[in-house]
């Protein structure tokens, strides 16, 4: 029950920050939204506005924006307990740091629900994107956990934005190699040969793979089926989580070791 | 007169050594480092893969490639210049910075003259991986007019960063205004699509952009035009990106004048 507690505290906390200081929502949502514009002038250009490409570039759009406030919540929620001077505060309590920042990424991946919709509703107003599902309640579905695997992801990274002070380098380093790696605007299939397993050890590659199942008709994908896809992105999150809660141990135990919490 | 020339060259010129110093006393260099290398290259690759995903006649590779390259520039020129203001005050120094009679154009252009270095190193890095990872032929190059594109891009981008970070001064924190400029120079600066793709009503915006001139200077040095060939497009750079600075230089004073009146300057 206490960790729980922590985590709906951290959540809380999270939504309060939120609401005072809105403005940080563009950071996390401003990449993701121009280069899905980017590349919908780029698609449309070539295909006048026809075929899979728009709904790539669309549904691409909506997975990099979770993607980008993820990972820049879960870099700059330490980094800002740093800047505030809070941070030796939050890991003095009780409960542990993982727990604290799992409440933060659980209100960051709800946001991230909100940024994703709004890439998919831009497109549809004003670039006039015919975003018919083939199957609704599957796409939302594998959007969702799609979006819970990033969250994951960015819980892993942010055991590391623990050690450093400079987490914003690491957060703008971090975003176009996962966009590439997850093949969320193009097939994987593209990419050279040796990246592959790289990119299929990332969830959201799955993920995606499924969100397009769910969005068109046909797709064929990496040939296991939209539950294949699911399945082994549930595997790879849980995965994620497991490496989290041990680094954030090893991390905190470094931190407090060293008496370096503070030091930016 | 050469008293004040004289202080604001001193001025000038310890603001750019200290700003090197701090930021490698801030930054691990190794990290640095990985800005330099990667950053570029993984953005420019992004691109690239969804012009080879879209197959188009009008955008190929190269012409994606070079246009990345140079918009490259921004990571520096736009984000590190514009969080100047934003950092002295999350730092807590910018108050004692106001207080001294420096002269705040020499100061602040200084701190930004390591991102010049910066920026063109980083360019030239990032043609570097467009012709070693994506093929693009440099065979036709004039380099002399590429090196002054890039040169004179680095300089007019910085003078486009300050005068953003002239806002910071104003905003509780620059870092929303420096990430949405560093980004949205990708959709209006006709890096990865020609200007002229954009709807009628955005088009002229995209010139307000220094980085806009410079993409297509790049392209048209690349090519092969020399620096006659494209006089009108860098004489265009370097009015835009002296009137940037300009401006920057007008807002900054008109928001530190009222900062010192309200009693607000470090207030964030």
């Amino acid at each position: 029950m206490p960790r729980v507690r922590a985590v709906t505290a951290s959540f809380r906390h999270q939504f309060l920050h939120f609401l005072a200081d809105p403005q940080w929502l563009i950071p996390n949502v401003i990449l993701p939204f121009v280069i899905t514009m980017v590349a919908l002038i780029m698609f449309e250009s070539v295909q006048e506005g026809e075929g899979n490409f728009v709904l790539y570039a669309v549904l691409g759009g909506g997975m990099m924006s979770m993607w980008g406030n993820t990972l820049y919540s879960s870099g700059w929620s330490i980094a800002f307990d740093r800047w505030n001077g809070t941070l030796e505060e939050v890991l003095a309590t009780p409960s542990g740091l993982v727990w604290i920042i799992m409440g933060r990424s659980l209100w960051n991946a709800l946001i991230g629900i909100l940024n994703g919709v709004l890439i998919l509703v831009i497109a549809v107003v004003f670039f006039e994107v015919d975003l018919e599902l083939a199957y609704p309640i599957l796409f939302f579905f594998a959007f969702f956990m799609t979006l819970l695997s990033l969250s994951a992801l960015g819980m892993l990274f942010s055991s590391a934005f623990v050690l450093t002070r400079q987490a914003g380098v690491l957060t703008n380093g971090l975003e176009y190699p996962i966009y590439i790696g997850t093949g969320c605007m193009f097939p994987i299939a593209l990419l050279p040969f040796w990246t592959n397993p790289l990119s299929l050890s990332l969830g959201p590659t799955w993920g995606i793979d499924a969100i397009r199942f769910g969005a068109l008709e046909g797709y064929e994908g990496f040939g296991i089926g939209y539950w294949g896809d699911i399945g082994i992105m549930f595997m790879i999150s849980i995965a994620y989580l497991a490496a989290a809660f041990y680094l954030f141990g090893v991390v905190e135990r470094r931190a407090r070791e060293d008496a370096n919490f503070a030091r930016h | 007169m050469f008293t004040y020339i004289m202080q604001g060259t001193r001025v000038f010129v310890s603001s750019a050594v200290l700003a090197k110093r701090a930021l490698f006393s801030w930054l691990n260099p190794a990290l640095w480092a990985m800005q330099l290398f990667f950053m570029s290259l993984f953005q420019m690759a992004f691109f690239v893969y969804i012009v080879k995903f879209a197959g188009g006649e009008d955008i190929g590779i190269a012409f994606v490639a070079v246009g990345n390259a140079i918009a490259s520039v921004a990571y520096v020129a736009i984000f590190s210049v514009c969080n100047i203001t934003g950092e002295e005050k999350q730092g807590g120094t910018l108050t004692p910075l106001l207080a001294t009679p420096a002269n705040r154009m020499a100061m602040f252009v200084g701190r930004a003259m390591f991102q010049v270095l910066n920026g063109i190193a980083t360019v030239f890095i990032a043609l570097f991986y467009a012709w070693a990872v994506f093929g693009v032929d440099f065979s036709m190059t004039n380099w002399p007019a590429l090196i002054m594109v890039v040169v004179l891009t680095s300089l007019t981008t910085v003078g486009f960063g300050l005068m953003l970070s002239s806002f910071g001064l104003y905003l509780r924190t620059s870092m929303v205004i420096a990430n949405i400029f560093l980004f949205i120079g990708l959709l209006f600066s006709g890096v990865n699509f020609p200007v002229t793709y954009l709807p009628d009503y955005l088009q002229p915006l995209a010139y307000i952009f220094p980085l806009t001139y410079g993409t297509e200077a790049a392209r048209e040095a690349v090519s092969g035009t020399g620096l006659i060939g494209m006089a009108d497009l860098l004489i265009a750079q370097m009015i835009v990106g002296t009137i940037a600075l300009l401006i920057g230089y007008l807002i900054f004073k008109l928001f530190e004048d009222l900062s010192r009146r309200l009693g607000t300057m470090d207030k964030f």
